[in-house]
């Protein structure tokens, strides 16, 4: 056997060019491709064998220029200059339909050295365009052989391989940019002095300015008067414009354009989809839809589900040996697992909507008609990508905050990305829903249906008016801005964003799933021993719930939660869900299945008979509602707040996060008790 | 269209996505409220979105 040789390549290019495709294509490795700049937010990598090589593929987030304004940008030149020892070279993607500025970023790439492969992808739409290129013409200007690619057909992909094995990546000879006359002794005295072997290297030195803390440090190294002006914005301006006057003129000798000019798919769907009137309605009619789709279509795979758990709890119930082990796993285990699977269908609709929104360009769009209504509370348009993601999950929502550019509104989108109702929510208002809830119809909608759909209108409220609270008080660093690409329309890949789906849906439920069987049992213990009850005994088992040590921590807690109206099995349940919030449900299900006294019966019909010593009901109207705002308002998710330490850096504002999310739900859930009560 | 001298304050991005001077663009459509403007430019038929504030730093002459 050949001994396989690894290497390491990175796939760089401007946000929308089809990178992502082409990394599937290479590497057909489940990662979410997207038309809607920073879908890559952070670096993925994947692997192919080639002939004997093992091939590391390293995306990388896209980006406009080596100068970043951004932290997905900052991810990507950092990379690309630290770990220049680590690769053998980058494949650069073009985008047929915008050379000119995908040819910025490729030219300063080349200046630093990189040795690069080129790629020129969809030309296919470039020609429907009436657009074309001299390929052999582009490759002499350029002096880099040039692969065509059409990703999405499979087409050029062996190309790119085989060049990547024989290592046909090119080193530019001459570089693109020349250093302007006014600063070239400076630029030769940094080269000597800080043995940078590199003209462009030892230029952005100075260009890439204060972002890295360098500049300072360079110019009082040198010692140069003249140097002291040198603001490094305008080192940068200076450079860009240089270099597109330099790319105008190769394109005008490469592209040709045929006279006519066919109306785009694009430009017909935008004169609807920006409308100022009918771009709005579109967007709510499509939301409208989502949902509609989420809590109707889904009710048929729900309800089969259900009737397999159901089947398979009985089934168990009936085969296992008698005794507390098969209250937990028929009583305990199984519900609680088919309680979260349950709601897997919801949560793959969802997603799915929400990758087909991203994939077609449509989001672009909705970041431009919501930036202008965002803006009050102190948000970008962008922010509307995180919220209507959270709406899913908040952790991919947090990260997809990477391309706000000003700090102060990423920070605030952070903070109140986790008051959208996350999937993981859903089945705790479902639960407490069906309890509390009548099962009657208003104009033939549900009423159940209606206060879920409060539930969500009430977390998407709440986001905004804390941002616009948390906006006074949080003092703004750098300008706001929005300068953002409006890509071409293009048709979602509904088969592939289908497999991204069940991927997504089956980690949902193997992570959740594994969470809540070590909860179950975890509880199961705590509800089978109990303090010593004889002098003699270490401790006792098989103990009433009553006598156990789960009561005796949950009666602990008890004063706390009092006041919301919560007995000490609900207090358990809240405390198990700080690790994540569905963890609820399966152990609710666990709870009310260990007890002895009636071993029989749903579950659900237990918690709805289920009385407090003083014969109220433990579920009535106003405990449902408290525990409703309570998981609609509460931080209770360690995974998000692990990727809101990591995304902000800061230990101040992840604590903040929880003891105000935590803060505003216990009390708004007291008030409710005690105004309903 | 120019850019006004007042460089410092324009975020570089607007000439990084290839709105440079010279450049003969088109203003399709604008959210309401004062909203972001839909541009589209040069050959390639780039588009775009600004606010009005970066707007602002761009100097315009009309074509007819």
């Amino acid at each position: 056997m050949q001994a396989t040789q690894k290497k390491q390549v990175l796939l760089v290019g401007n946000p929308n060019v089809g990178k992502s495709t082409v990394f599937n294509a290479l590497c057909n490795k489940k990662q979410k491709t997207g038309n809607y700049a920073g879908v890559t937010v952070a670096s993925h990598s994947g692997f192919y064998n080639y002939e004997n090589e093992e091939v590391e593929v390293v995306d990388l987030p896209g980006s406009y220029s080596i100068y970043p304004s951004s932290e997905d940008e900052a991810i990507f030149s950092k990379f690309l200059i630290d770990k220049q020892q680590d690769y053998a070279g980058v494949i650069y993607i073009l985008e047929a339909l915008s050379l000119k500025r995908g040819l910025l970023l490729f030219q300063q790439i080349q200046d630093l050295g990189v040795p690069m492969i080129l790629v020129v992808n969809q030309i296919d739409q470039a020609e429907r365009r009436g657009i074309t290129i001299d390929i052999k013409k582009f490759s002499e200007a350029l002096g880099i052989q040039i692969i065509q690619t059409n990703a999405k057909e499979q087409i050029g992909i062996e190309e790119i391989k085989k060049a990547v094995l024989n290592n046909n990546f090119v080193k530019a000879n001459k570089q693109s940019f020349e250093t302007p006359n006014e600063h070239k002794d400076f630029i030769q005295k940094i080269m000597s002095h800080k043995d940078i072997d590199n003209e462009y290297k030892a230029w952005m030195s100075l260009s890439l300015g204060t972002d890295l803390g360098r500049i300072e440090s360079i110019i009082e190294q040198m010692n140069e008067p003249d140097s002291k002006s040198l603001v490094p914005k305008r080192l940068q301006v200076q450079e860009t414009v240089r270099r597109y006057q330099k790319v105008d003129k190769i394109l005008s000798n490469v592209i040709s354009k045929k006279a006519q000019f066919k109306e785009l798919l694009t430009e017909k769907l935008d004169k609807v989809l920006v409308h100022k009137f009918w771009g709005y309605v579109v967007f709510l009619a499509i939301l409208l839809i989502i949902f509609q789709c989420v809590f109707f279509l889904a009710e048929y795979p729900m309800n089969w589900i259900d009737d397999f758990f159901a089947w398979l709890s009985a089934f168990a119930g009936e085969h296992l040996p008698e005794g507390p082990l098969n209250s937990l796993i028929s009583n305990g285990i199984v519900p609680g697992l088919g309680g979260i699977i349950v709601f897997a269908p919801q949560i793959g609709i969802l997603l799915y909507f929400l990758y087909l929104l991203e994939d077609s360009g449509y989001m672009a769009r909705v970041v431009f008609l919501m930036d202008r209504l965002l803006r009050p509370f102190g948000l970008n348009g962008k922010s509307i990508v995180p919220l209507v993601s959270g709406t899913a999950c908040a952790i991919p929502a947090v990260i997809s905050t990477r391309n706000i550019e000003n700090l102060k509104e990423r920070l605030l989108t952070i903070l109140v990305t986790p008051f959208m109702t996350c999937s993981a929510r859903l089945p705790v208002y479902s639960i407490i829903i069906g309890l509390i809830i009548s099962d009657k119809s208003f104009l033939g909608i549900k009423y159940k249906a209606l206060v879920l759909m409060g539930m969500y209108l009430l977390g998407f409220i709440v986001a905004l008016f804390s941002a616009a609270i948390l906006n006074k008080f949080i003092k703004n660093k750098g300008k706001t801005y929005l300068v953002m690409d409006l890509p071409t329309y293009k048709k979602p890949l509904f088969g592939y964003d289908f497999k991204m789906v069940l991927g997504k849906v089956w980690d949902f439920i193997t992570g959740a799933g594994k969470i809540i069987f070590i909860v179950s049992i975890i509880i199961w213990f705590l509800s089978y021993f109990g303090p010593k009850q004889k002098p003699d005994q270490l401790v006792a088992t098989n103990v009433q719930l009553d006598h156990s040590y789960l009561a005796k921590m949950g009666k602990g807690i008890e004063p706390v939660i009092a006041p919301l109206g919560y007995d000490w099995k609900m207090g358990v349940g809240i405390l198990t869900s700080f690790v994540a919030r569905e963890v609820f449900v399966g152990t609710m299900s666990t709870l009310y299945s260990l007890d002895d006294d009636a071993p029989e019966g749903k579950v659900i019909d237990k918690m709805r008979n289920d009385v407090k010593p003083n014969g109220e009901k433990v579920f009535n109207f106003a405990t449902g509602v408290s525990v409703l705002l309570f998981y609609a308002f509460a931080m209770q998710c360690v995974s998000t707040l692990a990727v809101v330490y990591r995304e902000t850096k800061s230990w101040k504002w992840t604590g903040f996060q929880v003891v105000m999310m935590t803060g505003l739900a216990y009390f708004v859930s007291m008030l409710a008790y005690q105004i309903l009560k | 269209m120019r850019y006004d001298n007042d460089h410092l304050k324009m975020p570089n991005k607007i000439i990084e996505m290839g709105l440079l001077p010279e450049t003969v663009f088109r203003i399709l459509y604008q959210a309401p409220f004062s909203g972001p403007m839909y541009v589209e430019f040069g050959e390639e038929k780039s588009r775009i979105a600004l606010r009005e504030e970066e707007g602002d730093f761009i100097i315009v002459e009309e074509l007819n």
